[in-house]
């Protein structure tokens, strides 16, 4: 029953991915007062996609049809690392967060050269941009983990959100605030959102994730857009399960299971309304100012290891 | 198995690769003699892997006594550390060897290939020597030789004023070093009263704290050279880049490894950790040495010596390891310092596999292309898809990206700083978690470079005609690249094989040891992650569509040259801006002529990357050296009843010091 409840996490990261994408275009167009498309149009481009054929450039080696497949496969096996709906993942009991990030990692190493395989200037740029950002963003992200996994006792993800399931929700300490606002820094600049990457532009110049995946078409590009859907997506979950699990089904029963379900879609509802409201009212940094917003952020989490120190006696 | 078999086996593979090999090179200038000498290589490899494998996984070692036939005791002995840096260099210098094979007959002649196989086989001698030495004269013989060796192979590639200026300096280091190693032997000869390793450990214990302390500096600095840690890495970026490309695979992926033996033989075996203050000495030296390795090696876009560079920074790895065990040590933590020991070690091994499997692609690059230079390539992988498979691996690894080998042993580092929390001393409970945001960075830096060096070499358009006209390279070549591939691979998806017995290798070397549950727990979650992986790659075959080549998007230009494309200098730009502080980038632009500075009839540009260690840290030493020297000049008159004056003089105060100070 268990594992049944484990796959069915893997499966709502997964194909619940692009509907999180959905729901963000809509309330951000709700903002700009436009009409706005359904939430569901997501899994119309993915299916679009996925009917076409695949243009590959001539330059292209198999790196290039074979880098989304990786990222694909990755972000694949990092859902079934997060907990959804209760304190357990399939992977989440031996494998700790040190392995999630750095399968994230494969998969954009794989993309990066991906973009370079093209033989044009904007997957190359895209792709020296994506190395800056991401070799910057490493530390910060396993720094706000290790200091919630010091609180917590436990290296592991399923261990770390169990200890805080058992908390009290008012006895939240500084380390959780910090460590927190370290790691959504970070998630808004591993998934390309405002203010470090604009998802929607159209003009190279500014691009890039973008400028990485310029060259991928049909099912190559479905498959990127529907793995940075589901990383995106196991990302905004990690947040959820590490620092609001309350919740969650600690005992298996439909009900449990139901409830704990219901309020994920809530809390992952009012995190893209606040996701959605940050990326409507700032603009996109600029390139080298991204240095900074890492730099804070790593700072912060560095602050969040130093507190765990205070918060233990 | 006949006991003694493997005692002969071993004193066979000495004989065969310190006077078979060279004897039939010397003998012989034919295809076929060469064709035995490196079968015979290969055989001695091959049978010096299977004595090493006994030695570590079953622990069943020997001791071979060579005293009676040499001038000073001259032991050899295979216990579970030097069987485990025995296997390293079986294991590496076996694909190297067949790579060779085809390398040196076509870069060089008749006369040049029979000397370097002779010197190969010997350096490999040296090398086996060194880890097997079991007492401190057979282990300074093998030091000795192995710099020497090196230094003759470097320079049998070629001969220039900068060469041989790169090679004295290499030689200079590496004899400071050795006399720092040579010191801190010595320094046990009062309380050992033998140079044999056994006594030596046995005295261990019994050395006053303050000799002890320089025992553990000499030794941290004499190895430190060899290994290049920052700053004593000057001779590295300098020699391993001008070596043949096999034997920079060797050096870089053997001899330094070397440096990693002989420090873990002092510091956890003789001395069974060092003062409280060691542990952060080597971290922090650690993490120097690998921020600022790669932070260089991302500037570079010269193939080799961005390798060597990297050699600096997965040095730095290998010391953040070692430091943590040490810190361990110093707090009564003697599972954790196993684990973190063991990350070294495994690192240690990891990092031979793939650095020569790097080395030996740049060396097929250069075969293929005549150049190193990452500006003049691009386009390889269609060109040399067996290459560039066997080197993408390898960048893989390097990075320490999961299925590939290096992410193992930089899990088990990561988790081994994890563990630092739990200590109750206030300092390292905060410093050593916070070295996994150091470590993270070094790795994030790490892919950068790696995204670079693949994807400008072997992905894109080929930026030259040597480049567009590049053929894959022989058989031999490609088998020993997918060798060491196929290795690091297999450790990196059932990295079980090397961690069990690694453990017990470590509860040697740490008394009060168990082993680390988080050994256990890698060598499970790994293969069940490669099968989500790759059951999830597999699935995407599902969704295959017809391909269709059109030409890439040229932003409505007719169409694309290969000079649009990013360069190496260009991809690093923006690294090399945010960290503009490392690397003081000095640059010079002229504009002609200077008295219209808005009509330039021409500019030129030059921007040098100043490599400060020079000209701060060693220009004052060598000038108060030379400074010294010339005071001391004085001495020397060149009057020959001056010097006899000095012997009575020297006789004397002997003499007063025999009878009155005694």
């Amino acid at each position: 029953m268990k594992i049944a409840i484990n796959l069915l996490q893997a499966l709502i990261l997964i194909l619940g991915a692009p509907l999180l994408r959905g729901i963000i275009g809509r309330i951000k167009a709700w903002i700009q007062r436009r009409q706005g498309a359904s939430i569901w149009s997501p899994y119309a481009d993915l299916v679009k996609l996925f009917r076409k054929e695949d243009l590959v450039p001539p330059s292209a080696s198999w790196v290039f049809r074979f880098a989304p497949r990786v990222l694909f496969g990755t972000a694949v096996c990092v859902a079934a690392f997060v907990p959804v709906v209760q304190p357990s993942a399939l992977l989440a009991s031996r494998g700790d967060f040190f392995l999630l990030a750095y399968l994230l990692a494969l998969g954009r190493f794989f993309l990066s050269l991906g973009g370079m395989d093209g033989g044009s200037a904007l997957g190359g740029m895209g792709a020296s941009r994506e190395a800056l950002i991401s070799s910057l963003a490493e530390a910060p992200f396993l720094l706000g983990l290790v200091a919630v996994a010091i609180l917590a006792g436990h290296a592991d993800i399923a261990g770390m959100v169990a200890w805080t399931l058992r908390q009290n929700i008012f006895n939240i300490s500084a380390v959780h605030i910090l460590a927190f606002t370290s790691l959504a820094m970070v998630v808004i600049a591993e998934t390309g959102r405002m203010p470090v990457d604009n998802p929607t532009t159209h003009l190279e110049l500014t691009m890039i994730h973008e400028a990485m995946v310029l060259e991928y078409s049909g099912p190559s590009l479905a498959l990127v857009e529907s793995a940075s859907a589901i990383k995106f997506h196991t990302m905004v979950a990690l947040l959820i399960a590490l620092f609001a699990p309350w919740g969650m089904a600690t005992s298996v029963s439909v009900w449990s299971i139901a409830a704990a379900l219901l309020l994920y879609f809530l809390k992952a509802a009012v995190l893209m309304g606040l996701l959605a409201v940050v990326e409507s009212g700032v603009a996109k940094l600029r390139m080298y100012l991204v240095p900074d917003f890492l730099g804070v952020a790593s700072a912060v989490s560095a602050l969040a290891v130093i507190f765990t120190m205070l918060a233990k006696r | 198995m006949q006991p003694g078999s493997t005692e002969l086996a071993f004193v066979s593979v000495l004989i065969v690769l310190g006077l078979v090999v060279p004897l039939v090179l010397a003998a012989s200038r034919t295809k076929g003699a060469r064709t035995l000498a490196v079968a015979l290589i290969l055989v001695s490899c091959l049978a010096g892997c299977f004595v090493a494998a006994l030695g570590f996984w079953r622990g069943s070692g020997f001791l071979l006594t060579f005293s009676g036939v040499t001038p000073f005791p001259f032991s050899l002995t295979i216990d579970r550390l030097s069987a485990f840096f025995l296997l390293l260099i079986c294991t590496v210098a076996a694909p190297v060897a067949i790579f060779a094979f085809t390398y040196f007959d076509h870069h060089y002649g008749e006369q040049r290939r029979n000397w370097m196989w002779a010197f190969f086989s010997l350096f490999l001698l040296s090398m086996i020597v060194v880890v097997a030495a079991s007492s401190g004269f057979a282990f300074l013989v093998g030091w000795e030789l192995m710099t020497l060796l090196s230094a003759g192979l470097i320079l049998m590639e070629g001969d220039s004023a900068e060469r041989r200026h790169n090679v004295l300096i290499y030689l200079l280091m590496m004899h400071a070093g050795a006399a720092a190693v040579v010191a801190s032997f010595f320094l046990f000869l009062p309380y050992s009263h033998s140079l044999d390793f056994g006594a030596i450990r046995a005295a261990g214990a019994l050395v006053p704290a303050g000799i002890r302390i320089l025992i553990f500096l000499l030794a941290f600095v004499g190895f430190g050279t060899k290994a290049g840690i920052i700053p004593l890495h000057l001779w590295l970026p300098r020699a391993h880049p001008i070596a043949p490309s096999p034997v920079s695979a060797l050096m870089s992926g053997v001899m330094l490894k070397t440096a990693v033996y002989g420090f873990v033989r002092f510091t956890f075996y003789f001395l069974a950790g060092g003062p409280w203050w060691s542990g952060y000495l080597v971290l922090l030296v650690g993490a120097v040495s690998g921020l600022l390795g790669v932070l260089y090696a991302i500037a570079e876009h010269d193939l080799k010596r961005l390798l060597a560079y990297h050699s600096v920074e997965n040095i730095g790895i290998i010391y953040l390891g070692l430091g943590t065990s040490l810190l361990f040590l110093a707090h009564h933590a003697p599972i954790w310092a196993a684990l973190a020991l063991i990350a070294a070690l495994l690192h240690t091994f990891n990092h031979a596999l793939f650095k020569s499997l790097l080395f030996l692609g740049a060396g097929s690059i250069s075969h293929a292309t005549h150049t190193v230079d990452l500006e003049e390539l691009g386009g390889l992988q269609r060109r040399m898809p067996v290459t560039g498979t066997a080197f993408l691996i390898a960048c893989c690894s390097i990075v320490g990206l999961p299925l590939f080998n290096g992410f193992i042993s930089e899990w088990l580092t990561f988790r081994s700083f994890l563990a630092g929390s739990i200590l109750t001393n206030t300092k390292a409970q905060i410093i050593l978690p916070l070295m996994v945001g150091i470590l993270a960075l070094i790795g994030g830096l790490a892919a950068a470079c790696f995204v670079k060096v693949f994807g400008v070499a072997f992905l894109g358009r080929p930026r030259s005609a040597e480049a567009e006209q590049a053929i894959e390279v022989p058989v031999p070549m490609r088998v020993g690249m997918a060798a060491l591939a196929a290795a690091c691979l297999l450790i990196g998806i059932l990295p079980g094989l090397l961690l069990r017995p690694l453990a017990s290798l470590c509860q040697v070397l740490i008394p009060g040891a168990g082993v680390p549950k988080e050994i256990l727990m890698i060598a499970r979650i790994i293969p069940w992650t490669a099968a989500v992986v790759l059951g999830a790659m597999a699935l995407t075959a599902l969704f295959k569509r017809a391909q269709k080549k059109v030409p890439t998007w040229a932003c409505g230009l007719p169409q694309l040259t290969s000079r649009m494309q990013y360069t190496s200098t260009a991809f690093s730009k923006p690294i090399r801006f945010v960290f503009s502080a490392v690397y003081r980038p000095d640059r010079k632009i002229d504009r002609l002529p200077a008295d219209q500075p808005y009509f330039p009839a021409s500019i030129s540009y030059r921007s040098a990357r100043t490599t400060s260690y020079e000209k701060t840290l060693y220009r004052p030493f060598v000038d108060f050296i030379v400074a010294a020297a010339h005071r001391l000049r004085r001495l020397q008159t060149g009057n020959i009843q001056v010097y006899l004056l000095y012997i009575f003089l020297t006789l004397v105060s002997l003499l007063v010091y025999l009878r009155f100070v005694r």
